[in-house]
């Protein structure tokens, strides 16, 4: 029996081969490795949502109130922006699943080659800072940017046309930071597809749109879903393109939130707001867990 | 005759695709393309194509104070960012993979779980405790908030690396009498090199792009550099904010490109 046999046996016949007094497993103890990571988060992340949670039943003088949650609850203003943002995130999660799936199927099915370089025009605008892809929309889309001048120009439209600061620029903006993460988990899903599933279906007389819509489709649907979850997740609590590219009637939460903290200094009402955003973004996430399992979710995603 | 017409009609629906698919990939790239080209213009305007190319507004960017304290904070913040991440990371995404004990899954969601939460909420949270702390506006304060997003980012990457090696060698290494200590360094850790090297790149972007942290626990002491293109691109529209994005696409492809060197190690070592 050479080294490798020993070690693939189970744990009780290579363990008589460690030194004395060191036979404990290894793996039995990862304890110690994770400690950092789970107190370095513990402090500076679980700990401060557990303050801020605890700002949000804040009284004035201290004490446990739910005057912040009746607020959120009765005024009209505050519904608007769910609206809004509600709004946004689905159009934004229908859209790019929409242009996503095609571009995840071609890239599933294609050569290597043209697999890769598709591939790399989906990476480098998805690791691109945000910032500098606002700014190219507010370049590209503005009242005098380029889009306007060419068309004026043209002739095509005699006045430019409002493509920015409103919900369409948003929209516009959105869907292109996002549509990776729908992307990549359909991709995921088809690359694993059996070909010859679809094969079969053909050869037994399918048309290639009755074995796509009767096999592919339904096959590759939790890839579909990990997308439209993930989409709408990030698209929720999404404050840089709402932001910049939105106008004064495109308030979503996050910028509610923002405005509430930096303008009014309402640090409770704020803290409300976050605790809601949360519960909603937890809300889709545990649903779309309960269908195809968080890890998928987790390991799907890159970056906010 | 029938397969003839059949396979034409495959092929007309293979072109539709391809031809839809270049379509939204020019969405995803154009507007990076437009920004470069745009940041060689001579003029204050946004204009395509330059009427007459230059270099002035990198000469700008050069020039200011601003620009280059900015650019130089936002550097160093992402390295040591990426130092912690790295340091705390690696070790946990190690323990995830190796290990099963009860509670595990759930461990492994909160470890990931910053990636989800709205970067606003986090900033508000982080907020209140550093604001007791006195960590507003100071450098250490953002080190520290960068590390909670980038450590997930870390421990996804990594552990998936660990799940993929082969754990029989780290037991070989230990069974020829390594310490625990000696078989991670020596043997665990280079067997995953280019995964490290991936999630350290991404670690890197992670900081370096990093906005709404910035914005809120920066204030004015510690200003990196997307807090200073947010502030211009909000209040005035600078022309030499074409030619700082395009050094940030510049810097992007070298941390890919870094990253893909990673990736293409690993599908090379598979059997």
């Amino acid at each position: 029996m050479d080294g490798a046999e020993i070690v693939r046996q189970p744990r009780w016949i290579w363990r008589s081969a460690l030194p004395d007094g060191d036979r404990k497993p290894w793996r039995a103890r990862p304890g110690l490795m994770i400690l950092g990571a789970v107190l370095f988060l513990g402090a500076l992340y679980l700990l401060p949502m557990l303050i801020l949670t605890g700002w949000a039943f804040r009284g004035p003088n201290g004490g446990f109130t739910f005057a912040q949650a009746r607020r959120l609850l009765s005024e009209g203003a505050y519904h608007t922006a769910f609206i809004t943002t509600f709004r946004t995130a689905i159009i934004t999660m229908l859209v790019c699943a929409l242009i996503g799936y095609p571009l995840a199927y071609l890239m599933a099915t294609t050569s290597p080659r043209a697999r890769t370089l598709l591939m790399a025009g989906i990476m480098i605008p998805f690791w691109t800072s945000v910032l500098a892809r606002s700014l190219a929309w507010i370049i590209l889309l503005g009242k005098r940017g380029i889009l306007n001048e060419w068309l004026v120009a043209s002739g095509l439209v005699s006045a430019p046309l409002p493509l920015l600061f409103n919900s369409l620029g948003v929209q516009i903006g959105m869907v292109h930071v996002l549509l990776p993460f729908m992307i990549l988990p359909i991709w995921a899903v088809l690359m694993r597809l059996d070909q010859s599933l679809p094969a079969a279906a053909r050869s037994l007389g399918a048309s290639p749109m009755r074995a796509f819509i009767h096999v592919v489709l339904p096959l590759s649907l939790p890839g579909l879903l990990a997308g439209c979850v993930l989409v709408f997740m990030l698209a929720v609590g999404f404050y840089i393109t709402p932001a910049l590219l939105g106008g004064d009637r495109d308030i979503t939460i996050a910028s509610l939130i923002e405005m509430v903290v930096r303008d009014l200094l309402d640090w409770p009402f704020g803290a409300m707001l976050s605790l809601s955003l949360m519960a909603l973004v937890g809300g889709v996430f545990a649903f779309g867990a309960l269908f195809i399992g968080a890890e998928r979710l987790t390991s799907a995603e890159g970056r906010t | 005759m029938f397969r003839a017409g059949k396979n034409i009609g495959t092929e007309c629906g293979r072109l539709a695709l391809w031809v839809f698919s270049c379509l939204v990939i020019i969405y995803l790239i154009a507007p990076i393309l437009v920004v470069i080209v745009v940041s060689f213009n001579d003029t204050t305007l946004f204009e395509l194509p330059p009427v007459r190319w230059s270099l002035r507004w990198y000469g700008t960017l050069l020039d200011s104070r601003e620009w280059r304290e900015a650019f130089w904070l936002s550097l160093w913040l992402a390295a040591a960012v990426t130092a912690l991440a790295l340091m705390l990371g690696v070790p946990a995404g190690y323990a995830l993979a190796r290990s099963q004990f009860s509670g595990r899954r759930f461990l492994e969601f909160v470890l990931v779980s910053p990636m989800i939460v709205p970067a606003i909420v986090l900033a508000l949270a982080l907020y209140v405790l550093f604001a007791r702390l006195g960590l507003i506006g100071r450098p250490a304060g953002l080190l520290l908030a960068h590390t909670v997003l980038a450590m997930p980012v870390v421990i996804v990457i990594v552990g998936a690396a660990f799940r993929r090696a082969d754990a029989a060698v780290e037991l070989a290494a230990r069974a020829c009498g390594a310490s625990c200590l000696r078989a991670f360094w020596s043997v665990s850790l280079p067997s995953v090199r280019p995964a490290l090297i991936s999630a350290g790149a991404f670690a890197f972007l992670t900081s370096f792009d990093e906005v709404v942290l910035a914005l809120f626990l920066g204030g004015p002491g510690a200003t990196t550099l997307p807090k200073r293109i947010w502030e211009a691109v909000k209040f005035e529209l600078d022309p030499a904010l074409t030619a700082i994005s395009t050094l940030l696409v510049g810097l992007t492809l070298i941390a890919l490109f870094i990253a893909e060197l990673g990736r293409a190690r690993v599908s090379r070592q598979k059997p």
